[in-house]
């Protein structure tokens, strides 16, 4: 702060001196010298006076500094005393902010018996103990659904649109293509497949109302499961583990030989023509 | 010459006979099929057929097969060459010269051409020539193994290739063919006997590539590379004996799935579909089970296949150990709607594979025996599977259908008799097409056919009980599986065919019970009964007593004199009383059982033994009557017109168990409108226990009611609270739950009840806004997040909501319709299908059932005048490549669009539609659309009747759709509709205007100038001379019903015919030689055959008389037989000079212009001809046409 106002006064200094040395001021290199300079005289100065133990710096202090430093000190009151001198108004008083009270966040608890009332208080609860914040959710069902049935058309508008924008429409009005554009129908060269296969969000959904079957299904099963387990020991479950997985395959060998399908079959190779060369 | 000892063939099987007789002088034994090459690129097919017979008689020197489209090399018979003919006269109805254009005139004639090929008849377009090297192998009956060379190149019917236009070798494009047709149409794809009584043991083969996979008939034996290893056969076996028509094929890159239940039973679908596959086979076993076990009797066949295939022909087709499958009945877990569908197809082809490939049928008269069974015991399963209300529903709509039909139409005939060929006997004369054989019948009737026949099989049962039904079934399953496992040699396997006297014979052996007079009724007759009914309570008397009246003289009718049950409903219960119908007597008095007594409080007994409380406060005070019920059990084919009061409906509606009665009730309650029937009808609505078929009828009744009680109706719209009660959420009744469709009866009503509510009008007769919002909510917040199944149809049928929903539009001045004077409710409908059906681009829905409702109801919008019209956007989605749902539905709208806007453009559009789409399904639908909803019809002028568009159906009919004989007979209904059956009023007046009544010695006004006074009949039986002339030139067509009129056109048209036949060689599809055809009518005036009693061609040698057989009852006698055939050249010239002289003056003028026209052909005709017999004089069978100069000696046409 001090500093600035210094600062600000010795950059009036230029009026003084030449526009080139202004410039240099501008510049800053002078200011920065300037600077070094005055907190040169500061510590040497507070040096001096702690030297001859003494806590306040006096005049003398500040005279053998500015010697030691290379002034001459027999100019200085001629320097001070020069017809164009400008008084240094001090700083202007600024008001010192308030600083705001703390907020108080919730009551501050009381120490417990077991802690002396000399320990300082509690923090306000705030600094350590979790507080929610979020909004309470809309919970109206009216208004969820209506948003999600707004939201879902309006995404749906706007992706036909933008589809319709892109590509070949067709419209029902000649004199306006823009209202109702219609995706242009395109055929496909296997026109059943899109009929018949589930669209990817309904494979989606399908699998999502699945695994939720599911996972009640598994639970109900590693329920079971557990069951088991704990009926048996470690070393009985080895064994049936090791009797299971022998059973697997035979099973599956099982289900081969009964599924005895023609078309399953493997396809024969020709019978070789050359047995009539050879005879 | 060899024949000597000629012994004619008795060949019209009376009712009565016994034992199958062949028609053929030979019984076919083992038929080897080998398919060596298909191209899917050029989409041909090459292979051989090898037949093995052993003639029945000593003489046989020519053996005629049926072939169409197929190009045949080389036949031979034992390694010897044989020369064959090959003569097809179905391909060109009536030569293209003809100015006839009366439909009379070529439903005749289509019916001898068909009937000249039948091989019921004996008869085959391909005709072979017994080398005369082994007639004394022949003498012996020894057997003959024929072996023909064959190919077919990119065939129009039979074979359907399907090869998508994509990247790739053609398994990785999904390509694929297979069998298909109506009726016996295998002669489509190789030359067999076409016929379902002629049974054989098969070997199949076909080689393919090897990444396809090729199903057939039978056990696949083995799968064998090619040497190249690029290429596999895979053979096939087929032990028990079956008819060429059932043998199928199907080939293609095809998923295998070996059901997991029955691992003899594989299914096959294109690539990328198994996990639908696998979903939709699931069901498969339990079919299989349910059939076995009624029938008591294990699957004939040691496996089965299913093939899913696309732009299939029918849904479902039956072959043997094979059905064949639309790759659009394949369905996820997710649908709803369709599994139903899907497994009542499935449950029809099982059905179908015991009655109908197992057991074939003796004759095509017979056919009723095996549609009734097949049907009879899939409503079996029907009623097990899905309960007995829905299978009475069934049995009601299919009963609604075929009486509606038979009024319409005149009739369906079960089990006609074609005795004597008079046409006083025909049974069919009010149809435009002949009933007597398959190909001639139109498809709208073959479907009312079946569904008749299984209805009366059901009358059967009634009658003799189910368990002799079943048992009369088993009978036939076992002697037939006897027989199937003997050898040949045994003639046992005759055994497998059915015939309507051998199953009537079982049926009285196993039941002991007279079902004749029921049989006379229903099958031998045609027509359905209609009753009147209304009734009188007599409270002196307490007696009821009924009015029963009958209409037995409008078409379609028929006489019913026999039991009829009535049931009526008191207050101390139900009671059933069966009424005697006799000839006069229409009163009938019913004692009541129980007194007035409303009073009291008691409950009432219901005819299920249930009691319940009932508010009698509406009925009767005089009368105990609840309800009444006439034929509760639909024992009778009839339709019932029941008079009763409002409130008895509706005692019925709310009390009765029976759904049909239910179902009738809101019928009937729709001429009540009064809040008591609201009130019925909403108790129905809301009623959790009814069936939720009749749940969905009453929406729609009480829409009806709500709209006739418009200015006194109370409260919301009907239905809206009880919708906002069952779907809507309790604490905002605007929306509508998140989807969840697990109760499928709250599912169905959930879909139906928006759409009746959107026909729903106010007092200015526009659809209440209140609605309209409604049904648009339901759409916005539609959720389907949470839900197991899709929603597709659902928000499909919202679709139909909102189409329901628009009103005419209110024009000003004849405006035209642009986007600003849109009512802005109809931009809010449009806003919501242009979503809808921008989104099916994005996410299709199944089956696209979304595009569909959209697309019908743009067209409603357009139709209402919200949107200009324009046929456009349809075309556009009617191209080749969209799904056919989609296409389908364009391209009704494109019918519709015709016909409202009189639109010739799009006529022809639609009509090179029907010429060239690759789809034969496509083809048929527009045709059956177009006669459905027709442009105009034969009373109706309209600037689109010209005679172009005459020419071009008669085109169409003629010769344009001689591959596909549905199509053809679409074709015929088609200028039925439009034209009627004579000469269409838009043509100029024929030539002449007289005609020449033969009969009554007159010339009268020509019949054809004079529409639908058809000149009665002109027969000329009354002079014999005469009647010689026209038996000679009516021959070609006799064996149908004759000529009803003859009309000079006539005369040159049968000329034209003729040299048409003679020009057929010239056809490149026709790779034989027309050497005799059945047309060459002039020498059948030679006296042997002046009986005029069959269509065979005339001018054969009496060594095929076996073969002319064609039945007219009369036996030719041994005498005529043996009268040489030489004389018949000059005796067929001379005659058809008399024949010209004897036509009078006015003929002569007339003859005179045409006679420059035809002389070319006439002169050609007789060239040949007369070359032909001098050279038969030298060499009786080396016969060759001179034309072709080709000898008969060298007989391979091409290679």
């Amino acid at each position: 702060m001090k500093w600035r106002g210094i600062l600000q006064n010795v950059s009036q200094r230029p009026k003084e001196i030449s526009s080139m040395a202004r410039a240099r001021w501008r510049h800053g290199g002078l200011g920065q010298r300037l600077r070094n300079d005055i907190s040169e005289i500061g510590r040497s100065a507070k040096s001096y006076c702690e030297h001859t133990a003494r806590t306040q710096p006096t005049l003398s202090d500040i005279l053998v500094t500015l010697v030691e430093m290379g002034f001459n000190v027999d100019t200085l009151p001629a320097y001070a005393k020069r017809s164009q001198r400008m008084v240094i108004t001090a700083p202007p008083v600024t008001n010192q902010p308030v600083t705001p009270k703390a907020l108080t966040a919730g009551q501050n608890r009381p120490h417990p018996l077991h802690i002396p009332s000399h320990f300082p208080e509690f923090p306000d609860p705030h600094t350590y103990i979790k507080t929610p914040t979020y909004r309470e959710p809309v919970s109206d069902y009216q208004v969820l659904r209506e948003k999600a049935a707004s939201h879902r058309r309006d995404v749906e508008r706007a992706l036909t649109r933008f589809m319709a924008k892109t590509g070949e429409t067709q419209s029902l009005f000649k004199d306006d293509v823009s209202t109702f554009p219609l995706i242009a129908a395109r055929p496909f060269t296997i026109p059943y497949l899109t009929a018949l296969l589930p669209s990817e969000l309904e494979m989606q959904q399908m699998e999502e109302t699945d695994s939720l079957e599911q996972d009640e299904q598994m639970d109900t099963e590693n329920l079971a499961l557990h069951v088991s387990t704990d009926d048996s020991g470690a070393e009985k479950e080895n064994a049936s583990v090791l009797q299971q997985n022998p059973a697997l395959p035979g099973s599956r060998n099982g289900e081969e030989s009964v599924m005895d399908n023609p078309y399953l079959r493997p396809v024969k190779k020709p019978k070789i023509r050359r047995k009539k060369s050879l005879s | 010459m060899p024949p000597t000892g000629l012994e004619p063939c008795k060949m019209n099987r009376k009712k009565g006979d016994k034992g199958f007789e062949s028609p053929r002088p030979y019984k076919l034994t083992h038929q080897v099929v080998c398919i060596n090459n298909i191209n899917f690129q050029r989409k041909s097919v090459v292979g051989f057929v090898e037949l093995t017979i052993f003639p029945t008689v000593a003489n046989l020197n020519r053996i005629k097969l049926n072939s169409k489209q197929c190009r045949i090399y080389r036949v031979r018979i034992n390694d010897l060459e044989a020369a064959f003919i090959y003569n097809d006269p179905t391909l060109e109805v009536c030569h293209s010269e003809s100015k006839q254009r009366n439909l009379n005139y070529f439903s005749n004639a289509y019916a001898a051409a068909v009937s000249a090929v039948d091989p019921d008849a004996g008869n085959g377009e391909l005709c072979i020539k017994v080398p005369s090297e082994l007639w004394r192998h022949v003498d012996e009956l020894k057997v003959l193994k024929i072996h023909i060379n064959f190919s077919l190149d990119q065939p129009k019917g039979g074979l359907h290739f399907v090869v998508p236009s994509v990247e790739g070798s053609m398994a990785e494009r999904g390509a694929h063919v297979f069998s298909c047709g109506y009726q016996n149409s295998t002669r489509f794809w190789f030359p067999c006997v076409d016929s379902y009584s002629e049974l054989c043991t098969w070997k199949l083969e076909f080689t393919v590539d090897a990444a396809m996979v090729a199903v057939s008939n039978g056990d696949l034996v083995e799968t064998v590379y090619t040497h190249d290893m690029r290429k596999k056969t895979f053979h096939y076996m087929l032990t028990i004996p079956t008819a060429a028509s059932n043998i199928s094929l199907a080939i293609g890159p095809f998923e295998i799935l070996v059901d997991p239940y029955m691992h003899e039973v594989t299914h096959f679908c294109l690539p990328q579909l198994l996990p639908l596959l696998k979903h939709t086979t699931s069901y498969l076993h339990e079919v299989f089970e349910f059939y076995e076990e009624i029938l008591t009797c294990r699957y004939p066949y040691s496996c089965f296949k299913t093939v899913f295939i696309d732009e299939a022909y029918v849904e479902v087709a039956a072959y043997a150990s094979m059905s064949i499958f639309s790759t659009n009945l394949l369905h996820s877990a997710m649908i709803i709607d369709e599994t139903p569908l899907t497994r009542r197809c499935l449950a029809q082809s099982l059905a179908q594979q015991f009655f109908g490939c197992f057991i074939s049928r003796m004759s095509w008269s017979d056919e009723w025996v095996l549609k009734g069974i097949s049907g009879y015991i899939y409503g079996l399963w029907m009623k097990k599977t899905f309960g007995v209300n829905e299978y009475r529903h069934w049995i009601k709509e299919e009963l609604d259908k075929i009486v509606a039909y038979e009024l319409k139409t005149g009739g369906v005939l079960l089990h006609p008799i074609f005795g004597g060929g008079k046409e006083k006997d025909n049974p069919a004369s009010h149809l435009h097409f002949s009933i007597k054989h398959p190909h001639t019948l139109s498809w709208e009737y073959y479907t009312m056919f079946q569904c008749k026949a299984h209805l009366v099989m059901r009358l059967i049962e009634n009658r003799i009980s189910m368990e002799f039904m079943l048992q009369v079934f088993n009978k036939l399953l076992s002697l037939a599986s006897t027989a199937s496992s003997q050898k040949f040699q045994s003639h046992m396997w005759s055994q497998m065919l059915v015939s309507t006297y051998g199953f009537l014979k079982s049926i009285s052996n196993v039941s002991g019970k007279d079902i004749q007079p029921l049989i006379k009724q229903w099958v031998d007759q045609s027509g359905v009964v209609k009753f009147y009914g209304s009734f009188a309570f007599n409270r002196k008397r307490n007696v009821l007593e009924l009015e029963i009246k009958q209409d037995y003289t409008s078409p379609g009718t028929q006489k019913y004199v026999g039991p009829l049950k009535v049931t009526v409903q008191e207050l101390d219960g139900s009671f059933n009383h069966t009424l005697q119908i006799e000839e006069n007597s229409l009163k009938h008095d019913i004692p009541c059982h129980s007194k007035s007594r409303r009073n009291k409080k008691k409950k009432i007994p219901l005819m299920n033994g249930e009691e319940v409380d009932m508010d009698l406060s509406a009925m009767d005070a005089d009368s105990p009557l609840l309800w009444i019920r006439i034929d509760p059990d639909m024992s009778v084919l009839r339709k019932v017109e029941f008079e009763q009061a409002d409130f008895m409906w509706q005692y019925q509606l709310r009390y009765e168990r029976d759904v049909v009665a239910q179902q009738e009730s809101i019928l009937a309650l729709e001429k009540f409108p009064t809040p008591a029937s609201r009130l019925a009808l909403t108790d129905t609505l809301e009623h959790e226990h009814c069936f939720y078929r009749v749940r969905m009828a009453a929406c729609f009744c009480l829409a009806k009611i709500a709209n006739s009680m418009v200015s006194t109706w109370t409260g919301p719209p009907a239905m809206k609270s009880l919708f906002t009660r069952m779907f809507c959420c309790k604490t905002c009744p605007n929306i509508v739950k998140t989807n969840n469709f697990m109760s499928f009866q709250s599912y169905f009503l959930q879909k139906t009840m928006p759409v009746a509510m959107a026909l729903l009008r106010d007092v200015h007769n526009l659809c209440p806004k209140e609605v309209l919002t409604f049904i648009l909510d339901l759409i916005k917040y539609n959720d389907n997040r949470k839900n197991k199944f899709s929603d597709n149809y659902y928000r499909a049928e919202m679709i139909d909501a909102l189409a329901n929903s628009v009103t005419p539009a209110v024009s000003v001045n004849n405006e035209v319709r642009t986007l600003d004077n849109l009512n802005p409710d109809v931009r809010l409908i449009l806003e919501e299908i242009t979503r809808f059906l921008n989104m099916e681009k994005l996410l299709p829905s199944y089956r696209h059932t979304i595009t569909v409702s959209c697309l019908k109801a743009i067209r409603v919008l357009q139709k209402n005048g919200h949107v200009p019209s324009d046929p456009a956007l349809f075309k556009s989605y009617a191209e080749y490549g969209h799904f056919v749902d989609i296409r389908i539905a364009a391209l009704e709208a494109v019918v519709d669009y015709t016909k409202v806007d009189r639109s010739y453009e799009e006529l022809q559009w639609l009509l090179n539609m029907i010429q060239t789409d690759p789809v034969p399904y496509v083809r048929h639908k527009i045709l059956n659309m177009l006669t459905k909803n027709p442009p105009f019809t034969k009373n109706l002028e309209s600037p689109l009747c010209n005679e172009a568009l005459v020419d071009q159906l008669w085109k169409l009919m003629n010769s344009g759709t001689s591959h596909d004989w549905r199509l053809r007979c679409g074709a015929v209904d088609l200028y039925f509709t439009l034209f009627g059956l004579s000469r269409p009023s838009c043509l100029p007046l024929p030539e002449l205007g007289l005609v020449l009544n033969l009969k009554e010695k007159k010339a009268v006004l020509n019949p054809t100038i004079i529409p639908e006074t058809a000149a009665g009949n002109q027969e000329a039986a009354s002079n014999p001379s005469s009647h010689a002339q026209l038996g000679g030139f009516q021959n070609p067509f006799s064996c149908s019903q004759e000529e009803e009129e003859i009309d000079m056109d006539t005369v040159h048209d049968s000329q034209a015919f003729i040299s048409h036949h003679l020009n057929m060689l010239e056809r490149p599809s026709t790779p034989g030689l027309s050497k005799y055809r059945p047309a060459s009518s002039r020498s059948s005036l030679i006296p042997q055959h002046s009986s005029g009693s069959d269509g065979t061609p005339p001018t054969k040698p009496p060594w095929t008389v076996e073969l002319a057989r064609k039945g007219a009852g009369k036996e030719q006698s041994p005498l005529e037989m043996s009268v040489p055939a030489v004389p018949a050249a000059p005796l067929s010239l001379f005659a058809k000079e008399a024949a010209a002289s004897k036509h009078g003056e006015h003929r002569r003028r007339h003859e005179h212009k045409k006679k420059k026209k035809k002389h070319r052909h006439k002169h050609r005709h007789r060239h040949r001809h007369d070359a032909r017999e001098r050279e038969r004089d030298r060499e009786p069978f080396a016969f060759s046409s001179p034309a072709s100069g080709r000898s008969a000696r060298s007989p391979s046409l091409s290679d």
